[in-house]
């Protein structure tokens, strides 16, 4: 899933003023009923986490159970990438109106939802499809859950964003993040299991075992609703405890903003594109990677596949911690690509251990979003800061749906070799724009490979000279 | 000679990944200047030397002939389908075959390949028994609900069907009510790939075979099916079944085995012959990656020279006392999909002289690899050098 996230923390944080004001009514409540109160921030962080906690669940499902899925259905590898395709299509577009939507047409309430509906009834569409063995049903459920799924990680931050202003943000989008990880976690660890009870207790394996596995695993998806109505009664009973004005967090996306992104920005473009292609997809075919080059068993499999996410969750603000502290973020960046490079490699040219390599790809997958996502705000000014983030996630959407292809397709034809070797070719472009941006950037004098003192010394300049 | 001692020195399954990539940049640079050693002139004769149709079944001989020596392939229908591969050290070897006493099948000798001084090394295969299991629990063990095997020998062999260098032949047990089991013999000129998975690399030392079992109605909703092979050598017979991994799966997708049955000088390393095959059979006539199927050999077996000779007619006829180890190819693992979903199953298997191929990166893979690894150490260098030229024209003054 697109790291949404790691832009917030830069994006939102510096935007719009605070629009709660405190002081309602005199008359007393308990601490945990009292909307101004930390300990009801946390039930409502709770709902919050346990919100996006569905769709992550689910994005992986495919992935958690290629074996199954690709034998039950009769399906070749290119026609499984399809699976992941067709999350990505709907949000090429709505990465742009996600914000807009929520803010200006839903409210984040009735948004929230919303999006959490087609989370549902995508992942129903999807398990139906399995269950009936028809596979344009399940694509058709994956288009419908992709149209939720990224758009109900925006409204999840947009919900941390109006709830902990100015309190305790970053942490609250670390523990989304991590929130998120897990949820990818626990799906390919517990999928296969989930399946072969199923197994059992249908008699054979077979596309209504598939189905009904899906429909199990959409009872997160149902959970997810269900913390989204929550958390509308929560807050709407906040804002009128509180007489909450009405936060205004999504950026407005002009589209007439693109011709004028500076250089550097279309370099950050493509390392995004071509690094998150050489990730996901990658994923996505993982599992049945390590069953067959390295000999594991399907849960070994399903484990070291996960690796990466699990790495994530505890890395990615311990990482994000330390490029704030240092800077350098174009070097970090490099560091990124080159670890993921490497670990790229390891994967196609030696038989190592595959906890090596994907442990060091999970490391340098959450130092590249850590580095990479903020170095947006560096380079434009503010008021465009919502439609890069947009562009960007969109043409990473529309990168993924067709490496996601493209990628099955190699692998039916050429192997896991080839489909190594061309994910190696990805983050060597990805590499190639780094090392570009990096001079284009010394040589402009740029602010984007700054020490983190330096920043901070000409912040300070800067701010003084305005006085 | 010079391609096989090259190949060896290519090992896949190095520890060091640069190292296996600046190796198969060597060899792919040797094999592209020592191509044309490996040529070899091929002569399809089909019955030589028969009067009439022998009734028995055919014989096909495939001479190939190299710059001094001559490998000669002969696959023959009399009994259980049998390919025998003779290596003879003089260009001139010819096969004499005594027709009437070979097709009466009880002395050896009726077929000879001479001169005989001239030979340097044989071995056969021959594809002797199917067997048919109930896969009731889907373990995929073969011990246990074994049907009653087919005996190939007791098959009803079509006539061998030639068409350029290879030849089709065709069997029924009389119990089949439809369906057939099929070998297709491949002799080749040069190295090569065939055009359909496994795409095993051959040289002009191997000859193919492909074997399927197509449209048989299994004995049983879950039936698996093995097929038992039986190498046969004179003094050193193909006796161990080594295993390699390789990381190169281009030609045959998912697939990072390859298995070898050799036949060595005691102890050594170096190999006389090779059955090579790729652990992998196809449930569908046009293979494609998810209708692979792994499949798992047995270990080979000594066994009596006199039950394999009874059983083929080639075998009694050109080996005095046959040395025979037997070991079985089982098709499909647990949780695979039974013979019953497509009723049909393809398996490829090299027989060859001297040390098997083995497979090294494609051109493809090592340009794309070199431009993808190349392209950003030179915009490193040109960014280094721009950098260096511009601080030096600047002054070193900080650029802001």
């Amino acid at each position: 899933m697109a790291d949404y996230e790691e832009r917030q923390g830069d994006g939102d944080e510096g935007s719009s003023a605070d629009g709660r004001t405190v002081g309602g009514p005199g008359r007393p409540m308990p601490a945990i009923c009292d909307p101004s109160h930390i300990l009801h921030r946390v039930v409502v962080l709770t709902f919050m986490c346990l919100l996006g906690f569905g769709s992550y669940f689910c994005y992986d499902n495919p992935a958690a159970l290629q074996t199954e899925v690709t034998q039950d259905l009769h399906l070749n590898t290119a026609k499984f990438m399809q699976l992941y395709a067709w999350y990505s299509w709907p949000n090429v577009v709505l990465c742009f109106f996600g914000g807009f939507l929520l803010d200006r047409v839903f409210g984040i309430r009735l948004g929230t939802i919303i999006f959490s509906l087609f989370v549902c009834v995508g992942q129903v569409i999807f398990a139906t499809g399995a269950l009936l063995n028809r596979f344009w049903l399940m694509e058709a459920g994956r288009f419908v859950f992709g149209i939720g799924g990224e758009s109900l990680a925006v409204a999840q931050n947009t919900y941390a964003v109006n709830w902990f202003k100015g309190k305790e943000l970053n942490l609250v989008f670390g523990l989304q993040l991590s929130m998120a990880r897990l949820g990818s976690t626990v799906n390919m660890n517990i999928m296969g299991w989930v399946y072969s009870k199923v197994a059992d207790l249908v008699g054979s394996p077979g596309y209504t075992t598939l189905g009904i596995s899906l429909m199990i695993a959409g009872v997160t998806c149902l959970f997810s609703l269900i913390c989204a109505l929550v958390l509308g009664f929560l807050d709407k009973r906040a804002e009128r405890i509180l007489h909450k004005e009405k936060g205004e967090t999504s950026e407005v996306i002009k589209l007439t903003d693109v011709k004028d992104f500076p250089f550097h920005l279309w370099l950050i473009f493509i390392i995004c594109v071509c690094y998150y292609v050489a990730i996901f997809p990658f994923i996505g075919l993982g599992q049945v990677f390590f069953i067959e080059k390295f000999n594991f068993s399907p849960a070994e499999a399903r484990a070291v596949n996960s690796i990466v996410y699990i790495i994530s969750a505890p890395a990615s603000p311990l990482l994000g911690f330390m490029v704030d502290k240092t800077g350098k973020n174009v070097i970090w960046v490099m560091i990124a690509v080159v670890g993921t490079l490497a670990a790229h490699m390891m994967l196609a040219f030696t038989f190592w251990n595959p906890w090596i390599a994907m442990s060091l790809l999970g490391v340098s997958y959450s130092l590249l979003a850590c580095a990479l996502w903020p170095m947006v705000a560096f380079v434009v000014p503010e008021h465009q800061l919502g439609t890069a983030y947009g562009f960007m996630q969109s043409i990473q959407n529309l990168g993924l749906a067709l490496i996601a292809m493209g990628a099955g397709a190699i692998l039916d034809t050429r192997g896991y070799l080839v489909l190594e070797v061309f994910f190696c070719i990805c983050i060597c472009c990805a590499l190639m724009a780094v090392v570009t941006l990096y001079f284009v950037d010394y040589l402009r004098g740029g602010d984007l490979n700054r020490s983190a003192a330096a920043r901070a010394k000409l912040h300070k300049e800067a701010t003084s000279d305005a006085e | 000679m010079a391609a096989t001692a090259k190949r060896r020195s290519c090992g896949v399954s190095s520890s060091s990944s640069s190292l296996v990539f600046l190796f198969s940049v060597f060899s792919l640079c040797q094999s592209s200047f020592s191509g044309e050693t490996s040529r070899r002139n091929l002569t399809v004769e089909l019955n030589p030397g028969s009067p009439s149709l022998p009734s028995g079944g055919d014989l096909l001989h495939v001479r190939a002939v190299g710059v001094n020596d001559t490998l000669h392939f002969l696959f023959c229908s009399q009994g259980a389908p049998t390919l025998l591969l003779v290596h003879t050290n003089s260009s001139s070897s010819t096969v004499e075959v005594n027709w009437p006493q070979f097709e009466a099948r009880n002395i050896s000798g009726s077929l000879k390949v001479e001169p005989a001084s001239s030979i340097l090394y044989s071995s056969a295969v021959v594809f002797s028994r199917l067997l048919e299991y109930d896969d009731m629990n889907d373990t995929a063990d073969p011990t246990s609900d074994l049907f009653p095997p087919y005996e190939l020998q007791d098959f009803t062999w079509s006539r061998l069907n030639l068409s350029g260098l290879s030849a089709l032949l065709c069997g029924a047990a009389k119990t089949f009510s439809n369906g057939s089991l099929c070998l297709k013999l491949s002799a080749f000129e040069s190295e090569g790939r065939d055009q359909s998975w496994p795409r095993l690399l051959h040289t002009a030392n191997s000859s193919q075979l492909r074997v399927w079992l197509d449209g048989v109605s299994p004995r049983a909703p879950r039936s698996r099916f093995l097929l038992e092979l039986q190498a046969v050598g004179g003094t050193y017979p193909l006796s161990r079944v080594e295993v390699h991994r390789s990381i190169d799966d281009e030609f045959t997708p998912s697939i990072f085995k390859v298995s070898q049955w050799v036949s060595s000088v005691n102890g050594s390393s170096d190999v006389l012959g090779f059955l090579q095959w790729k652990p992998v059979s196809y449930r569908r006539s046009d293979p494609a990656l998810e209708f692979a199927t792994p499949c798992r050999h047995s270990d080979p077996q000594p066994q009596s020279g006199e039950e394999v000779a009874a059983a083929s007619g080639l075998i009694r006829a050109f080996y005095a006392e046959p040395q025979t180890f037997r070991l079985n190819v089982s098709f499909g693992l647990a949780g695979e999909p039974f013979y019953n979903s497509t009723k049909f199953f393809s398996w490829t298997v090299l027989l060859g002289a001297g040390s098997p191929p083995v497979d090294s990166f494609s051109p493809l893979v090592l340009a794309v690899m070199a431009v993808g690894l190349g392209t950003p150490m030179i915009l490193l260098l040109l960014g280094g050098v721009c950098v260096c030229v511009r601080k030096r024209a600047t002054g070193y003054e900080p650029i802001n």
